[in-house]
């Protein structure tokens, strides 16, 4: 019976054209976003690879010199573009793409793309995951919202109920044919998408397509939340125009408006600090224990003063950055922790507003959310610390005896060398999920929630 | 087969049907007569369980529609006064449609016509979108599901409203050949002619109370008109 409805509600849809015009330009909107996401990872990720091993040969081949003056020099990290950001680019536009590692503190990604954006590209920089999460729900809007309503209007649903069918099975059958059409419609697109992240991630295809299969099922509990808002309310109400129009103004509300206010409320609720105030209270706290850490060491307070016995700077300078790694590790640990708690909050907000739900899901299995980038920030910082570890290292190990010609030791690329090449392995899927729970959850319950409101609207008497 | 037992229905303040009791046997052609208002609709609604009465009982086959919601549709036909069909489809794709949900069998094409060609619409309408289709042939295809549902009763709403003459003879001597198998026929009319030349038996509804109750023997003794002018006149 659910079937036979399904079947007769896709012939309608696909005669009456929605389903070719309205379904087919999304469909065509989300291939092309995909063509223009494969474009731009794959010049992202190439010039990224190249750049990473260009700065690696610079550091190799530096000229004999000393090496704090080696390490204030420092290199660069590129933060790898993962195969994903086709589909959902997520924050990697707004966020930095490299780090320099330099001597005694920890730096913030820098060269962010869309600082570098004219205002025609950031229009043309819509991906796959926006039209989704955004026009999805347009399209199913436009395909369902006269469902139930046109046939109470129209009295067809007198007829059909006349014939014994109960109200929850035709409603189980529009759901059906409704879930069905935007199936059809974006399966081409995800096979579209799953050749292209296939292509983008040649070397470790398997945790990609994982990762591609976890977020085709969000979406598509992401698209089920439509499904029933939109035959619930096409049953509540009297006719398809109301239907249509409250069908509108949801969407404004739950799409538009209400993300940008519940993220301007989680970060009341969590408020995180300006840079200014950020750098002064870390810098106040990291003064605090570089003083304790010199009085204990060295017996005074004064850093790299000229009481300081030359052949003691490899020592001081090991003293003075494990001094600091504690604090920074400690400020920006809250700083990123504040940021995770907002997440938080906006991923339950997504019970009432589910695309703040699907998108920080979207973005945690894409591998773009901030937790990636967390990620990968705290791996750049550890490779700073071994490349600082190792200077020092062979200054202590060269410590000046005579106590006059510190400053005239220099070493060679044996020590150049014997710093790592930055590799950056991308966290595992279930990493992955473990860090973006939540988004998935939310999902999976607003979902119920809305399949058991819409058929809590379908009593026998409103359908007529 | 069809049966109202002291059935009131009340809507807020108005009574819409009050304490009204009639029953349908197989082979019976049941006209009810009334004004616009009188409660007929409401009646052929609680039938349908498309409402539930105040008061009183409501049954096909002996079962209580408002327990059996579903079951007792199974064994009832609705015709309604516009049969609503969907545009986009043909004539012939809306009755596999609704005959297929109606009793969970599929007809081919050859069995789908003949029922077509049995209440007067040929092949070349047959295959025509619904759109295009007058009254008169939305009609015939209302009455092809019917019969394709083959239930023991028929409920119709003003089905000769709107028809023309012809059309609302064949519809007569279709519900008389569907009478003469044991289908038992409850439909309301305006129409006095339909009702004397078809009807078996022939109630009058006034206000929501059913004024008249007349059997074959009276309508044929009774002047039908007169009776209905006199009650509406009261």
């Amino acid at each position: 019976m659910i079937r036979l409805i399904a079947r007769r509600e896709l012939t309608e849809l696909w005669r009456d054209g929605r389903l070719a015009g309205a379904g087919g330009l999304v469909a065509l909107l989300v291939c092309a976003a995909l063509a223009v996401g494969w474009q731009r990872q794959h010049e992202i990720a190439a010039e990224r690879t190249a750049a990473q091993v260009l700065d690696y040969d610079d550091w190799v081949s530096q000229q004999e010199r000393h090496p704090h003056d080696a390490a204030h020099q420092g290199m660069h990290v590129f933060k790898p573009e993962p195969a994903l950001a086709i589909v959902d680019p997520g924050i990697e536009p707004y966020v930095g793409s490299t780090i320099w590692l330099q001597a005694h503190r920890q730096s913030e990604l820098k060269f962010r793309p869309a600082q570098d954006a004219t205002g025609l590209q950031r229009f043309g920089s819509l991906s796959a995951a926006w039209v989704l999460q955004v026009l999805g729900p347009l399209l199913v809007i436009v395909l369902g919202f006269n469902s139930i309503a046109w046939e109470r209007e129209q009295g067809t649903l007198r007829q059909v109920l006349s014939l014994g069918v109960a109200p929850r099975q035709l409603f189980w059958g529009k759901a059906v044919a409704l879930g069905g059409a935007v199936t059809t419609l974006l399966v081409p697109c995800f096979v579209l998408a799953a050749a292209a992240v296939l292509y983008a991630s040649s070397a470790a295809p398997v945790p990609a397509l994982a990762r591609l299969g976890w977020l085709a099922g969000a979406y598509a509990l992401y698209f089920g939340i439509w499904v029933f808002v939109v035959l619930g309310v096409s049953a509540r109400v009297r006719t398809s125009r109301a239907s249509m129009t409250t069908l509108v103004a949801l969407w404004i509300v739950t799409v538009v408006l209400a993300p940008r206010v519940i993220a301007d409320l989680s970060r009341r609720w969590q408020p995180t600090p300006t840079r200014t105030e950020f750098e002064r209270e870390m810098q106040h706290d990291l003064n605090e224990e570089y003083e304790h850490a010199w009085r204990e060491q060295f017996g005074t307070s004064v850093r790299w003063g000229p009481d300081l016995p030359l052949d003691k700077w490899g020592i001081s300078l090991r003293v003075d950055d494990h001094a600091g790694y504690g604090v920074t590790d400690e400020h920006f640990g809250a700083l990123w922790d504040t940021f995770a708690a907002q997440r938080r909050f906006q991923e339950w907000a997504g019970l009432a507003v589910p695309i703040l739900a699907v998108r920080s899901f979207s973005m945690g299995l894409s591998g773009t959310d901030f937790s990636h980038h967390r990620n990968f920030s705290v791996a750049a910082e550890q490779h700073r610390r071994v490349m600082q570890d190792l200077m020092s290292g062979d200054l202590i190990e060269h410590a000046d005896p005579l106590k006059d010609r510190h400053f005239a030791y220099q070493a060679d690329r044996e020590l150049w060398r014997q710093v790592p090449r930055f590799v950056y392995d991308a966290p595992s899927v279930g990493w992955a999920l473990r860090e973006s729970w939540p988004g998935l959850l939310v999902l999976a319950l607003t979902c119920a929630l809305s399949a058991a409101a819409a058929l809590a609207a379908v009593p026998r008497q409103r359908m007529l | 087969m069809l049966d109202a037992v002291r059935v009131t229905k009340e809507f807020g303040p108005k009574r819409a049907l009050d304490d009204v009791s009639l029953s349908v046997r197989g082979g019976d052609i049941y006209c009810l007569l009334g004004a616009n208002g009188a409660g007929k609709t409401t009646l052929i609604n609680l039938f349908l369980n498309f409402l539930e009465p105040t008061s009183g009982e409501v049954r096909i086959n002996g079962r209580d529609v408002a327990t059996a919601p579903l079951e007792t549709k199974r064994d009832v036909a609705y015709i309604p006064e516009q049969v609503m069909l969907y545009g986009v489809m043909s004539g012939l794709e809306n009755l596999r449609y609704f005959a297929a949900l109606a009793t969970g069998e599929q007809r081919t094409r050859t069995q789908l016509l003949d029922l077509l060609a049995s209440v007067g619409l040929d092949t070349a309408a047959a295959d025509r979108r619904v759109s295009t289709y007058s009254k008169g042939m939305r009609q015939k295809v209302g009455i092809a599901i019917a019969l394709a549902k083959n239930a023991r009763a028929l409920l119709l709403d003003e089905p000769t409203s709107g028809l023309d003459p012809h059309a609302a003879s064949e519809f007569s001597e279709l519900l008389k050949r569907a009478s003469a198998s044991g289908v038992a026929v409850l439909t309301t009319t305006h129409d006095l002619f339909h009702a004397t030349q078809t009807g078996t038996r022939v109630g009058i509804m006034k206000q929501g109370k059913l004024v008249e109750d007349l059997s074959n023997d009276d309508i044929a003794h009774a002047d039908l008109q007169a009776l209905y002018l006199r009650h509406m006149r009261a």
